[in-house]
């Protein structure tokens, strides 16, 4: 009996064997994508917050202007749904003239101005949106005509053509197809992108197929299946076995060196690079006092923590405002590393035999190690950093309860320095109050600057009141800027994406109606 | 027997209670909150608290409590609250993949395992127990995760037979090719166990007096180990196939992530760290529920294996 089990078995694995088990290569029209997470989440564009929903709904949503494919920087806003557009010399009156001949997808006709307004409304609805903050300026938004929006804004606001970029509450959707559908919006999103949603398989994929009325020219492509692969090693030997085209990368430099040596892949780091940064809370002992702030700063070298997370990958932070960005003070100094200062400083402040301070930190593995890093470092100048390590979701309630009196916290965001800025210097953002969003540190030393320079419209003063508010800002060690990291992501060297790629906004590579296989 | 059903059924109502309850207070003593999860940290406080308030989480915890409860007795667990689909159908939609992988890894587990746990107990201290037993502890010490990368390096990536993406579906050939390799990898585990129990309880049961009567009597030997000592050996077995299979749903999670593929333990996981609290209460009772009625299930092949066990 057992030997005729054991011949079953042989028997079953060789008939499992038989059946066509060369790996699924991806047809020359069909491009498999392979993401980092789990499942989908929210597939409305204007509540879609992780960076997995906005790399997937790029492919499918327009704004009324787009950052150039391959940029993430707002040098190289172009028209997307607005040809064109202009504004009064106090940049309060936006008048955008929308593109004619915009199919919806799906048959829900034509995209018109009554379509715009009807999605920056949306977008700027608590009840519908996650980013009706950003439109907290907006006054009144109407369409003229068919083919005419005028945006009234009850003030100027820096960068304001980013927010009707193709990101977040800048994405354009359909008004008949979101009012038809309502909270199921996320479930069928509707645009007027390269791609039109085809299907949802739970915990899959999501398949998206080509939208051949589309205003640039129909997508060479016939489908994009993004898939949900959060082990990043399963993503890895799905990419090596053919099975993906293209990966987001682990984020870790030894990725990058292992990836890069498989044949016929091009890995690719890109902007924009998200801060990490360490944020001190001011008035909590000893960080109350700023030769111990000024003491965690020159402790910290940028350098070594650079050549950790690896060249290729990261970079030394230039300014509290991550570099690049419109705004960014990228010359002046921030602390130089010096232990021995750091001691002293200590020393002067009253802590001779150096003193603890604690973070609550997040178990994330690239920012752990990095923490972990920024400890040992600490530890040459007698700082010692306790790090209490909890799970993501609690790491964001607790430190937004006050409750870690250094928060080391890591991201990218529109880059207009005002954004950075005003998230996590302005003192109206404080966490705790009804307006909170992420400063940690209960700074007030640049709000002036900062709110001054939200209303500016001269550019020089504006950029010039940007550059005090980042030193001051730095002087007073509200925040120790450390490193950049890059946007990790690989892809078959036959897929041409169809433009350069530098960045991208949302962290994911766009693909376009001319993104294409070549082989 | 249908009083010792009724009996049972309604243990499992009062189970069911009580972790809808505990798991209730769990969640929501965790830190961490879903309104930030869903929108993101760029949100601001105001706009948390609006939605805090459409998701009912600032009504009094009784309060929640309430409407939980009630919606849970009309069969209404609600809807997820990062998805906006229903619970019930999230759970549906990956339900068939875990119930197909845990029940293949079962039917893995006792095809080799009862055999080679019943060889090595005949075998005693030769070669074929030694080979068992130490075989038996690599599968129990192996973490499932690596030995799942271990099949994928092995048979997807050197031998190109099956894809790394084990998740298709379609067509019998597909199915084969996306169930064999997470079945294997949780099957050789599930075999570990069952290979050691029933060594043990056949090492009992070839001393008892009736077996080597049945040899005196002239019964040959291999009548004697399968009918005779194994029907008698299986209690045990079937006690530690029943836990184990509750444990096998939750071990599916690793293999699910490893081998790309959909299932109720990903779910879980997802949900506990989104803060999704009616999916991690709408998923809690159905793990209780499968738990119950697996011990149930196991209560009722003791009968069928031993005639002597009475439902009482």
């Amino acid at each position: 009996m057992k030997r005729h089990m054991i011949l079953g078995l042989a028997v079953a694995a060789g008939l499992s064997a038989g059946f066509g088990l060369d790996p699924a290569h991806a047809q020359k029209k069909s491009l498999v994508i392979g993401m980092g997470s789990a499942d989908a989440g929210k597939l409305d564009p204007h509540l879609a917050s992780t960076t997995p929903d906005k790399g997937l709904l790029n492919y499918i949503f327009n704004g009324l202007v787009r950052v150039k494919p391959g940029q993430a920087s707002p040098d190289f806003i172009e028209p997307d749904l607005a040809e064109s557009w202009t504004t009064n010399a106090n940049g309060t009156e936006w008048t955008f003239k929308i593109r004619s001949g915009v199919q919806c997808h799906h048959g829900y006709g034509p995209f018109s101005a009554e379509d715009a307004a009807y999605s920056i409304k949306r977008a700027s609805n608590k009840a519908t949106s996650s980013y009706s903050g950003d439109f907290a300026a907006v006054d009144k938004v109407e369409a003229v005509d068919a083919s005419t929006l005028k945006i009234t804004l009850k003030n100027p606001v820096a960068g304001f053509l980013g927010y009707v970029a193709n990101i977040n509450g800048g994405n354009m959707v359909c008004k008949k197809a979101a009012e038809e559908m309502g909270e199921n919006f996320g479930k069928k999103p509707v645009g007027t992108g390269p791609f039109q949603f085809a299907e949802y398989q739970p915990q899959q994929f999501v398949k998206l197929t080509a939208n051949k009325q589309y205003f640039r020219g129909a997508p060479v492509l016939e489908d994009i299946t993004y898939r949900y692969i959060p082990a990043d090693s399963s993503r890895d030997l799905a990419f090596q076995s053919g099975e993906l085209d293209m990966i987001y990368g682990k984020q870790d430099q030894t990725w990058v060196d292992r990836t890069s040596k498989l044949p016929g892949v091009k890995v690719k780091a890109m902007e924009p690079g998200e801060l990490s940064a360490l944020y001190l809370n001011i008035t909590s002992k000893p960080l109350d006092d700023i030769r111990v702030r000024q003491a965690i700063a020159h402790a910290i070298d940028r350098k070594a923590i650079v050549q950790f997370k690896g060249a290729g990958s990261s970079r030394e932070a230039v300014s509290v405002v991550p570099s690049g960005y419109l705004g960014t003070d990228e010359k002046s100094p921030l602390y130089a590393y010096d232990v021995n200062k750091a001691k002293a400083l200590l020393a002067e402040a009253g802590y001779p035999n150096g003193v603890t301070v604690k973070t609550i930190h997040t178990t994330l593995t690239g920012m752990q190690t990095f923490i972990e890093a920024v400890q040992a470092q600490l530890k040459k100048a007698n700082i010692n950093l306790e790090i209490e390590l909890v799970e993501h979701a609690t790491f964001h309630a607790q430190i937004r309860k006050g409750l870690s009196p250094i928060v080391h916290y890591q991201a990218a965001r529109f880059p207009v320095a005002d954004v950075y800025l005003t998230q996590f210097y302005d003192s109206a953002s404080n966490i705790g109050t009804p307006t909170a969003i992420t400063n940690f540190t209960f700074c007030n030393v640049a709000d002036s600057e900062i709110r001054a320079a939200r209303v500016e419209t001269d550019a020089a003063k504006q950029k010039a009141l940007w550059k005090s508010a980042q030193e001051k800002l730095v002087t007073n060690v509200c925040g120790i800027p450390v490193y950049e990291q890059l946007q990790l992501w690989a892809w078959k060297d036959n897929l041409d994406l169809g433009y350069e790629l530098n960045g991208s906004l949302n962290l994911s590579p766009p693909v376009t109606e001319k993104t294409k296989f070549t082989k | 027997m249908t009083a010792f059903l009724i009996r049972r059924l309604g243990f499992a109502v009062i189970t069911l209670f009580a972790v809808l309850t505990l798991v209730f207070v769990l969640v929501r003593i965790v830190p961490g909150d879903p309104a930030q999860v869903i929108l993101g940290d760029q949100a601001s406080r105001e706009a948390i608290e609006a939605l805090r308030e459409r998701l009912g989480l600032n009504l009094p915890l009784y309060h929640q409590y309430v409407v939980f409860v009630w919606g849970a007795l009309g069969g209404d667990w609600g809807t997820s609250m990062m998805t906006g689909r229903p619970v019930i159908q999230e759970v549906l939609n990956v339900l068939p993949w875990t119930l197909e992988l845990t029940f293949l890894s079962l039917v893995i587990g006792v095809v080799i395992g009862v055999p080679l746990g019943v060889a090595a107990a005949v075998r005693r201290n030769r070669f074929t127990d030694y080979a068992a037993r130490i075989g038996s502890l690599l599968g129990l010490s192996f973490p499932p995760f690596v030995s799942a990368l271990l099949l994928l390096l092995a048979f997807s990536i050197g031998l190109h037979w099956f894809p790394v993406i084990s998740a298709k579906s379609g067509s019998l050939s597909a199915w084969v090719e996306s169930i064999t390799l997470p079945a294997i990898n949780l099957g050789l585990i599930t075999a570990a166990y069952i290979t050691r129990v029933t060594r043990s309880a056949m090492l009992e049961v070839l001393q008892e007096d009736y077996v080597r009567t049945a040899r005196a009597k002239g019964v040959p030997w291999s009548v004697v180990v399968w009918r005779h000592a194994l029907r008698n050996a299986l209690i045990p077995v079937i006690t530690i196939i029943g836990l184990y299979l509750g444990i096998l749903i939750g071990n599916s999670v690793l293999t699910e992530i490893v081998f790309s593929r959909p299932g109720l333990g990903k779910l879980i996981v997802g949900a506990l760290n989104q803060r999704d609290y009616t999916m991690l209460q709408g998923m809690m009772v159905i793990y209780t529920l499968v738990v119950v009625l697996v011990n149930l299930a196991t209560d009722i092949a003791y009968g069928i294996a031993d005639p002597r066990v009475k439902f009482k």
